[in-house]
């Protein structure tokens, strides 16, 4: 058998502890003391007796994780994660790659609670919610799962979901934080900025975008609303026009749209004349606007990864000279998540996935690995790391944003 | 006795015959079935959704126009080759374009031919020059999306016209055609195009409704201001809101209707044509159309080189070429295929066994519900045994996954090869029941002289002269079966995986690299089916198959 290049000779002696602790866990009381002083908290949790049956009963199971499979370097990620939970815990991970996780929605929707062919999934924001509110989901992760109390719920915004309370049916994987990749020039003004200035302030604002815009005509666009992408880009631009007005933060009132979404539009009647295809078309996609970049048809493309540039760039998908931004109030942060349905058959592996996928070893393989996807858990959470971070918007103001750009610019 | 047993096998026939045509029905019953109540304010936002009517009129457009466009381009085409020494390299050659996903093509179109794509990137790049931003195929338009979806309909109206020609005198029709003072061209289109436009009545619904509900290509090449309808709908579809729902359900009905105006749209057509062509023949009028035929004599050179030029840019992008910096032969490498073929190779097996089930058994049902309905002497209409293609498939098959579930059935791979038959049932019958009309009675009487059975006369004549068609239908089940992706993913469940629920997949990414080593693995199945069919077909005769000189 041909595995992928990762391999088990790369892994720190202390990484290797945690792992056959799970499985052993006996043996490596022995050796906690010295080799995992720094895990005695986790070790204590997963110490429960309620923990150990859950890992015994999760022993040769089969665990179906549908997560959308468009992405290498995530299915890369998971094959590795896979391979680790079969030598660990004898659990088979099985992604099963959709092209959207509605078709998984749609499947728990049709299978209405009872058994599922879905054992855990890859959910957040409006997906979650309707699943949280149709009670598909199986509550208590976090009290069961040991390993959440390594989550950096202090730091990062980790309890709520586009603003709907997690309550213990999802846990966040990891954390996505909205910005602009550019190539060199873009946003590079002519005479009044140094080189310098340039690198140390990578923040862009409505004006500095519609200045490149009209520098550059025809090389800006962003994912189509409702593409989720897109609708952010617009969250982004309305709370930087209302000068990070905290009524974008409630429930969208009538009185606050009128005020505020003027302003959006107002900028858009602008940005679009200047923008691709004089913004008769859009990208249907980040994931498209992306290949679009690459041809060198747009200038800029949006990610919700903050590591995506210097991925890419390894990876030499994106050229070298190409720079990441984000908007001056913050980028807007949240979380995508993990979550297992009332009906699973297999709910205690899909625990002990969950609870491996948190782990230490497993969040820095994520970081470090191809995909660069940002931890959520304490010991590695690092400021400098990250954005600096704006709040998600109330969920109702998604909406709102989707059904008026439609109505205004949809056709 | 004999007449009971004859009596049962019949009704056995008919059952299940009908159960599998059937099937389309029942899931979109069970799929649409109303689960909330629909309330006023619903539908009134349903009226006012911004471009809904023009996004309607685009995609019936759409739908009328590019599988119109293929199948008049098809038959020029054929009308040039058919008795010509280079028919039979043009036969061979439609196999890798026909085996390519309609996604492929148009990843491919838009990469040579866009603005600033490929091709002209080239071209001009020879002489030192950039190429101008307005040359080339917009990147999202309708226009673009029409000459796609036909460029890549065109093979597939050949090899319906192929299956179809050797059941018919067409060499007859020229030669009295011609006694009768026309010239070859004329006569191609009074004699020849009316019997093939109807028997390819079927061929050209599919394509329209394939063309109708296709999202993957919408989203990549369609307008999206407003967008095709397929997106809007799909965008209801996924969304899980009460409101989104109740705008699902009502999109699902407006579809539903779209295509009942395509079906009245076809029979409009053809009666038009024909009295058309009626008109000229009786005044003796020239048809203009004939006279551009001589021009498709160059079309297999320029579909040979479409075809290598696509073929071309994925196996490079498969190599990790790409257009960031300087292109060179150093950074080229097989390594993503040799990384991937050891995950590919489960899929593709899978693959390989359901298509070949569910194109066995859609051929051999289909054959049976055309020979049930020649014994009764009287043809149902095309839309019951059409109805996997026509209903909306998001829907059916989300009918059956609640009946699938409610049975908590289990996730064989049987369930697939069920969840599969009503396509591969529908495309063969589509392909044979044109042939199997035309088959010429002729023989059958003559065997039926000699004292042959009936099932003596069945296998030594019918079945051999539907030969060739039977090898085109199994193909085209094949490589249908093959493509499927929603009824695979909601009723295998991720327990049954092939190389389409992996390819659709990483196809949602944009990740040139990996996508073009998936697709070209996807095309590869129906690449080497349709090959071997046309190559065997060749050494078959039909009944008025006429040698070439």
């Amino acid at each position: 058998m041909i595995w992928p290049t990762f391999s088990i000779t790369q892994r720190t002696y202390g990484r290797r502890c945690t792992g056959y602790f799970v499985v052993i866990a006996s043996l490596l009381l022995l050796m906690a003391g010295s080799a995992c002083a720094n895990q005695v908290t986790q070790q204590q949790a997963e110490q429960g007796l309620q923990w150990q049956q859950t890992l015994v009963s999760a022993k040769g199971a089969t665990v179906y994780f549908y997560a959308w499979g468009g992405s290498k370097p995530v299915n890369d990620y998971l094959r590795w994660a896979s391979k680790e939970l079969a030598d660990r815990y004898q659990i088979r991970l099985r992604h099963v790659k959709v092209a959207d996780i509605s078709e998984a929605i749609s499947r728990l929707t049709a299978e209405a609670g009872s058994q599922s062919a879905i054992d855990l999934l890859w959910v957040n924001g409006e997906n979650f919610s309707y699943l949280k509110q149709q009670q598909l989901l199986l509550g208590q992760l976090w009290s069961h799962i040991p390993n959440t109390a390594l989550l950096a719920t202090d730091t990062l915004p980790l309890q709520h979901d586009f603003g709907v309370a997690m309550d213990e049916f999802e846990v966040p994987w990891g954390v996505g934080q909205f910005n602009v990749i550019s190539n060199a020039t873009l946003f590079k003004q002519s005479a009044d900025t140094t080189p310098d200035a340039l690198s140390t302030n990578n923040t862009i604002s409505p004006s500095s975008l519609l200045a490149a815009a009209k520098r550059y005509p025809g090389k800006i666009s962003y994912p189509r609303p409702p593409e989720f992408h897109g609708t952010t880009f617009l969250k982004q631009l309305l709370v930087a026009l209302s000068a990070n007005d905290q009524r974008l933060l409630h429930t969208a009132t009538v009185d606050a749209q009128a005020e505020l979404l003027p302003l959006l539009w107002n900028y858009l009647d602008q940005l679009h004349p200047l923008s691709w295809q004089q913004g008769r078309a859009f990208p249907s996609s980040n994931t498209e606007q992306l290949s679009l970049f690459q041809q060198q048809q747009l200038a800029m493309v949006v990610s919700f990864n903050p590591n995506q540039l210097v991925k890419d760039q390894q990876s030499a998908r994106l050229a070298a000279t190409s720079q990441r931004h984000y908007f001056a109030q913050g980028a807007i942060t949240n979380s995508h998540n993990l979550a297992i349905p009332k009906g699973a058959q297999s709910p205690d592996a899909a625990k002990v996935v969950i609870n491996f996928l948190l782990s230490e070893y497993a969040q820095q393989q994520k970081l470090t690995s191809s995909w660069g996807d940002p931890t959520v858990i304490k010991p590695l959470v690092d400021d400098a790391a990250t954005l600096p971070a704006q709040q998600e918007l109330h969920s109702s103001w998604q909406q709102v944003i989707e059904v008026s750009w439609q109505q205004r610019y949809g056709a | 006795m004999a007449t009971t047993i004859r009596r049962l096998t019949l009704s056995v026939g008919w059952l299940v015959v009908g159960l599998v045509a059937g099937l389309p029905l029942f899931g979109i019953v069970m799929g649409l079935w109303p689960t909330g109540s629909l309330s006023w304010p619903d539908i009134t936002r349903f009226l006012t959704y911004n471009g809904l009517a023009t996004s309607i009129v685009a995609s019936v457009f759409l739908s009328l126009a590019a599988p119109l466009l293929a199948l008049y381009v098809a038959f020029m085409v054929y009308s040039q080759y058919r008795f010509s020494r280079r028919w039979q390299a043009l036969e061979n050659r439609l196999a890798p374009l026909l085996s390519l996903p309609h996604l492929a093509v148009a990843l491919g179109l838009v990469y040579l031919f866009s603005p600033s794509g490929m091709l002209w990137s080239v071209l001009y790049g020879i002489f030192g020059y950039g190429a101008p931003a307005w040359l080339g195929l917009p990147r999202k338009s309708l226009l673009t999306m029409v000459l796609a979806v036909s460029i890549k309909e065109v093979p597939f109206f050949l090899l319906i016209f192929s299956a179809l020609g050797r059941q018919l005198a067409i060499k007859n029709w020229l030669l009295q055609g011609r006694a009768l003072g026309y010239s070859d061209a004329a006569s191609w289109w009074l004699l020849v195009f009316p019997a093939i436009l109807k028997q390819s009545r079927l061929a050209l619904l599919a394509a329209m409704a394939y063309t109708v509900s296709v999202l993957d290509v919408s989203l990549l090449i369609g307008p999206n201001i407003p967008q095709l309808y397929a997106v809007v709908l799909y965008h209801w579809q996924t969304g899980f809101s009460e409101s989104d729902q109740a705008q699902a359900w009502l999109g699902n009905v407006v579809l539903l209707v779209m295509l009942a105006v395509l079906v009245g749209a076809i029979y409009l057509h053809e009666g038009l044509v024909l009295m058309r062509i009626h008109f000229n023949a009786v005044m003796a009028n020239p048809l203009r159309i004939a006279s551009v035929g001589r021009l498709f004599t160059l079309w297999l050179t320029a579909f040979s080189l479409l075809t290598v030029a696509i073929l071309t840019t994925f196996v490079l992008w498969s190599v990790g070429w790409s257009s960031q910096g300087a292109p060179s032969l150093a950074k080229l490498s097989f390594s993503l295929w040799q990384e991937e073929w050891f995950f590919i190779q489960g899929p593709l097996l899978n693959s390989l066994g359901i298509g070949i089930f569910s194109s066995v058994l859609g051929v051999a049902l289909s054959v049976l519900a055309l020979e049930l309905q020649h014994q009764r002497q009287r043809y149902l209409p095309d839309y019951i045994w059409l109805m996997a293609i026509l209903l909306p498939q998001l829907s059916m098959v989300y009918g059956w996954q609640i009946a699938h579930t409610t049975l908590a059935a289990g996730y064989h791979s049987s369930w697939v090869v069920l969840a599969h038959l009503p396509f591969t049932f529908a495309y063969s019958y589509l392909v044979l029941r044109g042939p199997f009309q035309s088959v010429n009675r002729h023989y059958e009487v003559v065997a039926a002289s000699f004292g042959y059975s009936y099932w003596q006369r069945w296998f030594k004549i019918r079945f051999v002269l539907l030969g060739p068609a039977l090898l085109s239908a199994l193909a085209i089940a094949f490589s249908v079966s093959v493509a499927q992706y929603i009824s695979t993913l909601m009723i295998g469940a991720g327990r049954v995986v092939t190389i389409t629920t992996e390819a659709v997949a990483i196809a949602s990414g944009n990740e040139q690299q990996i996508i073009a080593v998936y697709m070209l693995v996807q095309a590869a199945l129906p690449f080497i089916v349709f090959l071997i069919a046309s190559l065997l077909a060749q050494r078959m005769r039909g009944s008025y198959h006429v040698a070439y000189h």
